[in-house]
């Protein structure tokens, strides 16, 4: 166990790039010199490590359309280990890496399993190790929200060795860094007879609270055609923030679901939680729907941290999607028409926080005149961008659908934005909704039924939010893309 | 000086080897320490000055001794730092630790290391301050840290503490008590690994080891630090799929102190973070794994909560327990929840694409518990995993490029096994194909390009025998092709690829057929500049197979020459690319056939083209193909006609042919693999003339010191240094370089201490003939050692050209030194005076000039041999005044070293003065080489 280096890259679309930070773990690279002998090959210099790693992540001399070495059919698993190529028949294995924007985070676990051929990377604790190290310093660096650019990158690359020292100090990985300090004052912890866990900082002094969110995503593919079935998914994560007194204090969450509702699948916890029930794990979304499937309540025990965290997830199969759209489009007379009509299910709160529709119309001249009429909402025509945009606001008329007729023609003198995707007659049209206070599963957490052992009376709230991503209506005139027997992507 | 330090510091983290190359390490080393101890340097530079340390113990310490002198500097910076500081302090241990485990002074365990060990538990164990801020906690928590560094780096270390750590664990209710936990795991498992080594241990032997008795643990502890090959078992991880050997120790049922010590820690395992949960559970699995009498059930408390968990390290920590216990702890319904929870984890929304692939690459090596194959890497598909349960893992091209090929892969390999017959995942596989195929035919982006042709090879390496398929696809691709030309790389890559994988499979040959066919009905008016240029490098790619017949090929090239505008041109590219065409055509064993239509092209360019060398070269072909029978034509067109042995004459003709491969094979100069020649030293006959003493009448020299200080302004005086080498063969060489010619040496100097070297000429090297003497002539900057890096270009007999790296020539501290270069008519006398006069100036100057102190142990015997074999050249006082000897090196460019050398009552005693101060470490180093080396000889 153990990583042998760890490099953070910056880069301008595969130019201009630069090692921001790195950092060699000698003792670890000891080892690894003592365990693979002969055939042992050295963490070369950071300036050598630069283009194998580019030309492996398919990024260097973005200029050429075609380099051997980059571009070669041959199929090598590239992701999340990279085969570097060094100097003279060298190679350097298993770099993993994960890349956000223009930064790369990579790192080089040790081989610690003699093996004559290269050993499977799931034989290797430290692989599983390495990633979450990366992904720890990720956040650490760019926040959740991931902007890799500013002055706020700068600072925290200076924050990184004094960081490194507590999480990292040898090469093995201890703990991921703390991203931000809690907001309530956390006080240490006197001597007591209790241990302390290892992921608190600290104790929390005052009036405790238990904030709990679900939040709700839907996906959709819809086709609009006999012969291609519609798909769509639903997840959910429930996020609590907790502050309450004591070393370890339990607090136990439960989720319900209406009756009849369908069952909770691939559920995923944090680490805090203390105990599960074996029934709790058993729905699985790559199972066949059973009747008598173990339907909640969901009880979540627990002891929180200080800090705002991810107490579950789960996914959820919805017999219907929210809204239901149909998009046809026609070339006819060098004009394209256009017919869109949308349709909220009756069980969907129709209270929306906001809600849209993109017409994108890629892969041509921009935009000449424009037609639109639209039943409902309004429509916005950006000729520049070829996209159509639907404001449908918060709320759908009673009748619960709206439709959109357009006429368009392209004959602008320039060409409009380009998308493969998005090409001739294989179009979208692409929705962005939310809608707060409803969950699609139905699943939810009754303030009273959330249980805190303490001394003092907390304040409990408790919310829940249903989001759209990716969620798309295709043109059932032409082609659209294989997209899986499943919403997985 | 700060200032200095962090660009310093910057240009060091920039390229560590250039950086020292172009400094003395051991300065480097000296300045670094020194501004540690300096109070006035900031604890923030401090911390900065520790990274070289941290991350290049081995590049600053060349040596054990240099690592332990480095240690023991460290450690008396640490004793007066104040507490304080926790920070540095911290970086401090992490500094010793890195530079006493690289040093190899843990494993001989030498006395700085054993007194740093006794440090960390001196800080491990300090609770004074217990009730301080959190931050102090943090150098208890490195100390532990370091000593997990240390016994895991040299497994055993620890073994006789473990009672002490346990009961330290123990105690500890602060968040420290995890950082105990880690190290206590560590020793544990190392332990009783070293038990299990031990012929004849068992219960007994664990339970001692267990409550602090240590007798027996010590024993087995000093044996294990005799064997290397142990050591580097122990490193390892133990888990290691089915085919790994696990050592165990017979206890027989009888192991209570064992289990209870793991229970505990099991228990508080919740408490830890993932990343050391994991790692706890993983030296846990392997403890187990290695005492029969502790049930792996002892795991079962803690399962519930590992297979529900979003943590990756923890559900691969919980996979790998499953490799080693198999079915005595997971049911087949465990194996079958466990294989779908890495099915929901591989495509899961909320994880990251890099751990997704991760729980891919899990279900590739899923640790089944009664597998079929043994092989323990190559890629296997769980039984359990059926079309219906993998098709949640279908390739989709909304992926990324690196989970679509992972997908497609796994895919593949899941309708291999279903057999493809009316597969309806084949349909699916390939319906995903030609999806990507239209995106790439609308514009995908380079990246989608690449990825679509990596699909497409995974997709023929698997399914090249379902015919329709492949079929298809190939004219799916020659349909692209004509649409965008330019991806002619990559059809050409594709099938050079599949042939080579699958070099049973036509396919290739078929689609590069549909290309031929494609380009030469194209529509010549129609045609850019780019396309042509592409067309004709598929066409030399399709030229190549001897079973495309290349009538067609002729035709569209004959037509673009006489018809379309390109053709005659006069661009040198493109005239190139026909005659690449063409010279394949040559080559063809259907030529015969393709003779007319070949020669009207080859005359057609000779006669038109609008470049001259295009013409030259056209006509050369044409009559060649219109002279020379087919047999000979091949024969030399053949690319291996030059490998059979020297046929000179043969490759310069088909290089004149083919100026892409014969003639770059005359034309570049080849690399050797290994060194083919070094540089051996002439060992000196004695020093030069003008290292005798002359006793001649001294002239009349009024200031010695201004006199021989004068000659330095004169042009033309800069005494250089020359060492003379012998250029050898190495040994075992290829017979084709036994005899060399023109042999041109070329040095590259690895520092600026000299200057830049000319390159030196040898006109031939024989093996077995005596060697060439050649000199090196070095203009000193800095009278520092150094390191030239040389290489040589030769000839061989057969007329290649070579170019070959040298083993590097090391120019050692003594090797700059020369006799004191007074004029010649100066005698002894006055050189003498001279040595004064040095003198009292080091002595009295501070700036650079610095004296110091030698001593050491010789007889005065040993003494006079010394001076006689290593100072002669460069004695000032009579050789006969055996009292004090005055030695007087002149190190170019302008540093002087003085020596007085007496014997006194205890030892022999060498003053020393110097005007360079920084060349001290350096006249140490010296003197210690050449007084032990006469101990030696005479002991």
């Amino acid at each position: 166990m153990g990583l042998r280096v760890l490099w953070i890259i910056s880069h301008e679309g595969g130019e201009n790039a630069s090692i921001r930070f790195s950092r060699r773990f000698p003792t670890v690279e000891h080892r690894a010199r003592s365990l693979s002998g002969s055939s042992y090959v050295a963490v070369p210099e950071d300036s050598l490590i630069l283009q194998p790693l580019l030309t492996e992540l398919g990024i260097s001399s973005s200029n050429k359309s075609y380099v051997a070495q980059r571009d070669d059919c041959i199929y090598r698993p590239r992701s999340p280990a990279l085969e570097l190529r060094l100097d003279g028949e060298k190679t350097l294995w298993p770099v993993l890496n994960i890349s956000q924007g223009s930064l790369i985070l990579a790192c080089l676990p040790l081989v610690d399993v003699p093996s004559e051929t290269r050993p499977p990377l799931s034989s290797l604790l430290s692989v599983s190790q390495g990633l979450t190290l990366l992904a720890g310093l990720q956040t650490f660096l760019l926040g959740s929200g991931g902007k890799p650019y500013g002055d706020g990158l700068i600072s925290r690359l200076e924050m990184l060795p004094s960081a490194l020292l507590q999480v990292c100090p040898l090469g093995t990985p201890l703990d991921v860094p703390l991203v931000g300090v809690p907001t309530t004052p956390a006080v240490p912890i006197p001597a007591g007879t209790q241990k302390q866990p290892a992921w608190k900082t600290g104790l929390h002094r005052g009036r405790a609270m238990v904030n709990v969110a679900v939040t709700e995503t839907v996906r959709s593919m819809q086709y609009g055609n006999q012969s291609r079935q519609d798909l769509w998914d639903v997840y959910g994560t429930v996020t609590c923030k907790c502050e309450v007194e004591g070393v370890l204090p339990n607090v136990t969450v439960t989720l319900s679901l209406p009756p009849n509702g369908s069952p909770l699948q691939d559920i995923l916890v944090h680490p805090c939680v203390t105990s599960l029930d074996s029934s709790i794990l058993t729905s699985s979304s790559v199972d066949n729907l059973d009747g008598s499937a173990f339907s909640g309540p969901y009880k979540f025990p627990f002891s929180p941290p200080l800090e705002p965290f991810r107490l579950c997830s789960y996914t959820s199969q919805v017999p219907v999607p929210p809204i239901l759209g149909l998009y046809q489009l026609k070339e006819e007379d060098n004009q394209l028409r256009l017919t869109a009509s949308l349709k909220l299910h009756e069980t969907v709160k129709n209270n929306f926080e906001y809600c849209e529709a993109h017409l994108p119309l890629f892969n041509r001249n921009q935009m000449g005149g424009a037609d639109v009429k639209v039943s409902f909402g309004q429509v916005d025509v950006s000729k520049e961008k070829n996209l159509l945009v639907w404001a449908l606001g918060q709320k759908f008329p009673k009748s619960r659908e709206v439709s959109l007729e357009a006429k368009i023609n392209f004959s602008g003198q320039s060409p409009g934005p380009c998308d493969p995707l998005c090409t001739g007659l294989t179009a979208y049209i692409k929705l962005h909704f939310k809608v707060p206070d409803m969950t699609l599963s139905g699943c939810s957490v009754d303030q009273h039924s959330v249980q805190v052992y303490s001394s003092s009376k907390p304040r409990i709230a408790t919310s829940r939010e249903l989001l759209c991503k990716e969620y798309y209506i295709w043109n059932s005139t032409g082609a659209a893309p294989v997209s899986g027997a499943q919403m997985t992507t | 000086m700060a200032e200095n330090w962090y660009g310093r510091m910057r240009r060091f983290s920039g390229g560590p080897t250039r950086f020292l190359s172009e400094t003395n390490v051991e300065v480097f080393l000296t300045e670094l320490l020194r501004e540690l101890r300096d109070d006035r340097a900031t604890f923030n530079l401090k911390v900065l000055l520790l990274s070289p340390l941290c991350e290049y113990p081995d590049l600053l310490c060349s040596s054990d001794s240099v690592g332990q002198e480095t240690a023991l500097d460290l450690m008396s910076v640490f004793a007066q730092c104040p507490r304080k500081s926790t920070q540095f302090r911290s970086h401090l241990l992490v500094a010793l630790t890195c530079v006493l485990i690289c040093t190899s002074c843990v494993r001989s365990r030498s006395h700085v290391a054993l007194d740093f060990l006794d440090l960390l538990f001196q800080v491990a164990q300090d609770v004074s301050d217990v009730h301080n801020d959190d931050t102090s906690r943090s150098l208890r928590a490195t100390a532990c840290d370091c000593l997990q560094e240390m016994e895991t780096c040299c497994p055993g270390l620890l073994s006789q503490r473990l009672e002490l750590l346990s009961g330290l664990r123990q105690q500890e209710t602060s968040r420290l008590h995890q950082v105990y936990a880690g190290l206590q795991t560590v020793v544990l498992k190392n332990a009783v690994y070293q038990l299990t080594q031990e012929p004849g241990a068992g219960a007994e032997h664990l339970k001692c080891l267990l409550g602090g008795n240590t007798s027996f643990a010590w024993e087995v502890d000093q044996d294990a630090f005799q064997t290397d090959s142990k050591d580097s078992a122990m490193l390892s991880s133990l888990i290691q799929g089915s085919m790994g050997m696990m050592p165990t120790l017979h206890t027989g049922p009888d192991c209570k102190e064992l289990r209870s010590v793991l229970s505990s820690l099991l228990e508080e395992s919740y408490l830890f973070t993932p990343l050391c949960q994991a790692a706890l559970l993983h030296r846990l699995t392997e403890v187990v794994a290695m005492v029969p009498g502790i049930p792996p059930t002892i795991f079962r408390a803690q399962l519930l909560r590992l297979l529900g968990t979003s943590e990756v390290c923890l559900f691969h920590a919980t996979l790998l327990m499953k490799c080693a216990f198999t079915d005595s702890l997971f049911s087949a319904e465990d194996e079958t929840f466990l294989l779908k929870r890495l099915l929901v984890l591989s495509q899961h929304p909320l994880l990251s694409i890099p751990e997704k692939l991760f729980y891919m690459d899990c279900i590739l090596h899923f640790p089944e518990n009664r597998p079929i194959s043994c092989s323990d890497s190559d890629e296997a598909l769980p039984v359990l995993l059926t079309p219906q349960l993998a098709s949640t893992l279908l390739p989709t091209v909304f992926n990324d490029s690196a989970t679509m090929l992972a997908r497609l892969h796994l895919q593949s390999l899941v309708y291999l096994e279903e057999g493809v017959e009316e597969s309806r995942g084949l349909v699916y596989l390939y319906d995903h194909l030609t999806s990507m195929l239209n995106i790439v035919e609308s514009g995908g982006s380079r990246e989608i390009v690449v990825t679509f042709f990596r699909a497409a090879f995974l997709f023929l390496l698997y399914f090249s025998q379902v015919h329709s398929y492949c079929l298809d696809l190939s004219e799916q691709l020659c349909r692209l092709y004509l649409r965008h030309t330019r991806l002619a790389p990559h059809l050409i890559n594709l099938a050079n690829q599949t042939q080579e994988r699958l070099p049973e499979c036509t396919w290739a040959i078929g689609l590069l057929r549909g290309l031929q066919k494609g380009i030469t009905k194209a529509l010549l008016g129609q045609l850019s500049l780019q396309d042509l240029s592409w067309h004709l490098k598929v066409l030399t790619r399709v030229a190549e197979e001897r079973e495309i017949c290349q009538h067609c090929s002729l035709g569209f090239l004959s037509s673009v020459i006489t018809t379309s505008p390109l053709g005659v041109g006069g661009d040198w590219r493109l005239g190139n690319s026909f005659l690449a065409v063409c010279r394949r055509v040559l080559l063809h064993p259907t030529l015969d056939s393709l003779l007319i239509p070949l020669a009207d092209i080859l005359q057609h360019l000779a006669c038109y083209y609008g470049d001259a060398d295009i013409q030259d070269h056209a006509r050369l072909y044409y009559t060649l193909l219109t002279t020379v029978s087919q047999e000979k034509l091949a024969m030399m067109l053949a690319q291996e006609a030059a490998d059979n042995g020297p046929q000179v004459k043969k490759r310069t003709l088909s290089s004149l042919m083919a100026e892409n491969e014969g003639l770059t094979g005359a034309l570049t100069v080849h690399q050797t693999e290994t060194a083919v020649l070094c540089l051996t030293l002439v060992s000196s006959e004695g020093p030069g003339e003008s290292g005798q003493l002359h006793e001649k009448e001294t002239e009349d020299v009024t200031d010695v010191l201004e006199a021989y200080r004068s000659q330095f302004g004169e042009p033309g005086f800069m005494p250089d240094v020359t060492l003379k080498y012998q250029l050898v063969h190495k040994q075992d060489q290829d017979p084709r370089f036994e005899q060399l010619f023109n042999i041109r040496l070329h040095f590259v100097l690895t520092d600026d201490h000299y200057e830049q070297l000319q390159d030196i000429n040898v006109p031939c090297v024989f093996k077995g003939r005596p060697p060439p003497v050649v000199q090196l002539r070095l203009k000193p900057r800095q009278p520092y050692p150094t390191t030239l890096r040389v290489s040589a270009i030769f000839t061989t007999q057969d007329g290649f050209s070579w170019h070959t790296p040298l083993p590097d020539v090391h120019v050692a501290f003594q090797q700059s030194f020369l006799p004191v270069p007074t004029p010649p008519s100066w005698s002894g006398e006055a050189r003498l005076q001279l040595f004064e006069r040095l003198w009292e100036e080091i002595s009295s100057e501070t700036g650079d000039c610095a004296v110091s102190l030698f001593c050491c142990q010789l007889q005065e015997a040993e003494l006079n041999v010394l001076v006689g074999k290593h100072f002669c050249p460069f004695l000032v006082s009579h050789p006969a005044n055996e009292d004090e000897f005055r030695v007087l090196f002149f190190l170019p460019p302008q540093s002087h070293l003085l020596l007085k050398v007496r014997s006194e009552v205890d030892a022999v005693h060498f003053s020393i003065a110097s005007d360079s101060w920084q060349l001290l470490p350096l006249i140490n180093s010296y003197l210690l080489t050449v007084t032990s080396s006469q101990e030696d000889t005479t002991s």
